[in-house]
């Protein structure tokens, strides 16, 4: 395929860039920059995409980036504990395996890199590549991503109702309540109960 | 070909950023003067009287902030001012870039956005610019779908994500005729993303300017350039969705879309003058629950209408 020496430039700009902002993801010791640094890296690998002909699938990483990093920062701040995520944290743990994990990951990953005989096979003239992805998405292979779907939100629903089941105010599961403002009074900040009677559904312990 | 295809719409950018931004500054002073707001010296000069003396100002320094995100962040919120207006069709031509999903990457600017102006109030280390980041979080994960929704509605009828396409598939009937819901939920997200007018939650008044609080000089001077730019790209694709873009008769294409994309800034300048700050537990409660029903709607319209076809 032939193309200009500027996207050869361009490419090794992004991959370095990539390269760089997911070391800093390691090597900064806040949750939100290290989620901005993850998402600069996620930007540039989608512009490589872009550059390899991926018109769609360079510019979803884009916003599914943005919008993903945005609520896992978010996330974080919340389970953290850590006020508005600008305290000062390590942001590495266990790092005897995980540098064992990088490395050989690195090594695998750059092996196949060398090793792979990719294919030559020039793209026919006419292919249009955001409408034959669709037609695989939506087409022969959509079991598969609606299924990968549903088990990716079942995921994150269930990760948020197990880790917050430790409510403010006690356990989720057992109805919490804020204390009242004197001891034993009505939970504080609640409205009085029926006045005109008749909600069944409201239990609330009176003393 | 390299001047027609590199230089003309780099230098059409620049100059619809440049001057976008001051006829939203401009245009906003009218409006007040016409509702009845007191006068602040001649409209066209205010605010280049405004910009020179921010340009001059000290820029104010909070204890122990995030200095280079904080700097950053006004000039990347321009630069994704400057990536929509990039995306922007002034005619069939005449576009800087017509990439075959124009209409995803005007999708990703809004998210990216939301990243952007939350690192702005965050990166600041005080207490009223992080609330402001994080009520603009709630807000702009609230209008997103909306955005979404909408955007996929109008890409529906043209067959493709193609800005230019969108434009061609309404040589017969507007899309704002076609999908009545649309523009108006449309609107909305405008005002989101600029946090202008009823949905300026981040940079608002009850927080004493919010993210924007503890920036002055010339950091602040960008941001406000930003915002503006922001709203004049935003009016720019409004226009190319749903007011047919550079058709029309008797006037050449570009020319249709400075008086379209002037419509859509009257309106949302309008509006922003006239509706008040909506509460923010009320403006998520009523993005989820009314808005985003409603982009559903416009969204089943727009699918049988196009099935219909």
């Amino acid at each position: 395929m032939n193309h200009g020496i500027l996207v050869d430039i361009a490419f090794l700009l992004l991959a370095v860039l990539a390269v760089v902002s997911g070391w800093r993801v390691f090597r900064t010791d806040s949750m939100v920059r290290a989620s901005f640094f993850l998402l600069l890296s996620f930007i540039a690998v989608g512009a490589i995409m872009l550059l390899l002909a991926a018109e769609y699938l360079g510019v979803a990483m884009f916003f599914m980036m943005g919008v993903e990093m945005m609520v896992m920062a978010l996330f974080m701040v919340m389970f953290m504990m850590n006020p508005a995520g600008l305290n000062p944290m390590v942001m590495v743990h266990q790092h005897r395996i995980s540098m064992g994990a990088g490395v050989t990951a690195f090594l695998v990953l750059g092996l196949m890199a060398l090793l792979t005989r990719f294919p030559n096979r020039p793209l026919p003239a006419g292919l249009e590549p955001v409408a034959s992805l669709g037609h695989e998405m939506l087409g022969g292979s959509m079991l598969i991503f609606e299924s990968a779907a549903v088990v990716l939100l079942a995921t994150m629903i269930g990760v948020v109702v197990l880790s917050s089941h430790r409510g403010r105010y006690g356990a989720a599961n057992e109805g919490s309540l804020p204390p009242g403002l004197a001891p034993g009074g009505d939970p504080a900040g609640k409205p009085k109960e029926d006045q005109d009677g008749g909600h069944e559904h409201h239990h609330h312990h009176h003393h | 070909m390299i001047l027609n295809e590199m230089v003309l719409p780099i230098i059409v950018v620049l100059a619809v950023l440049v001057g976008g931004a001051y006829s939203v500054a401009v245009m906003d002073r009218v409006i007040a003067t016409r509702l009845g707001a007191p006068r602040a010296g001649n409209p066209w000069l205010s605010p280049l009287t405004r910009g020179a003396w921010l340009l001059v100002q000290q820029a104010n320094v909070t204890e122990a902030p995030d200095g280079r995100a904080w700097r950053l962040a006004p000039a990347l919120y321009l630069a994704l001012a400057a990536t929509g207006l990039a995306l922007v069709p002034w005619s069939e031509t005449l576009v800087a870039t017509d990439l075959a999903t124009s209409v995803v990457l005007w999708g990703s600017v809004e998210a990216l956005a939301t990243v952007v102006i939350f690192l702005h109030g965050w990166s600041a280390n005080a207490p009223l610019a992080l609330i402001g980041a994080y009520r603009y979080v709630a807000l702009g994960l609230s209008y997103l779908l909306i955005s979404m929704f909408v955007l996929i509605g109008v890409a529906l009828p043209a067959e493709s994500l193609q800005l230019t396409q969108v434009v061609m598939s309404q040589e017969g009937l507007w899309n704002v005729v076609r999908q009545p819901l649309g523009l108006p939920l449309f609107l909305v997200v405008g005002l989101g993303m600029t946090f202008w007018g009823p949905l300026n939650l981040a940079d608002s008044t009850d927080l004493a300017g919010g993210t924007a609080s503890e920036v002055s000089g010339p950091p602040r001077l960008v941001w406000d350039v930003a915002r503006a730019a922001m709203l004049v790209a935003f009016s720019g694709i409004a226009a190319s969705a749903f007011l047919g873009g550079w058709l029309g008769p008797w006037l050449s294409g570009p020319l249709w879309m400075v008086v379209k994309m002037l419509a859509v800034l009257a309106v949302l300048l309008w509006l922003g003058r006239v509706v008040p700050r909506v509460a923010p537990e009320r403006c998520v409660t009523g993005m989820w629950v009314v808005l985003l029903p409603l982009a559903f709607v416009d969204l089943i319209w727009a699918g049988v209408a196009a099935l219909w076809q």
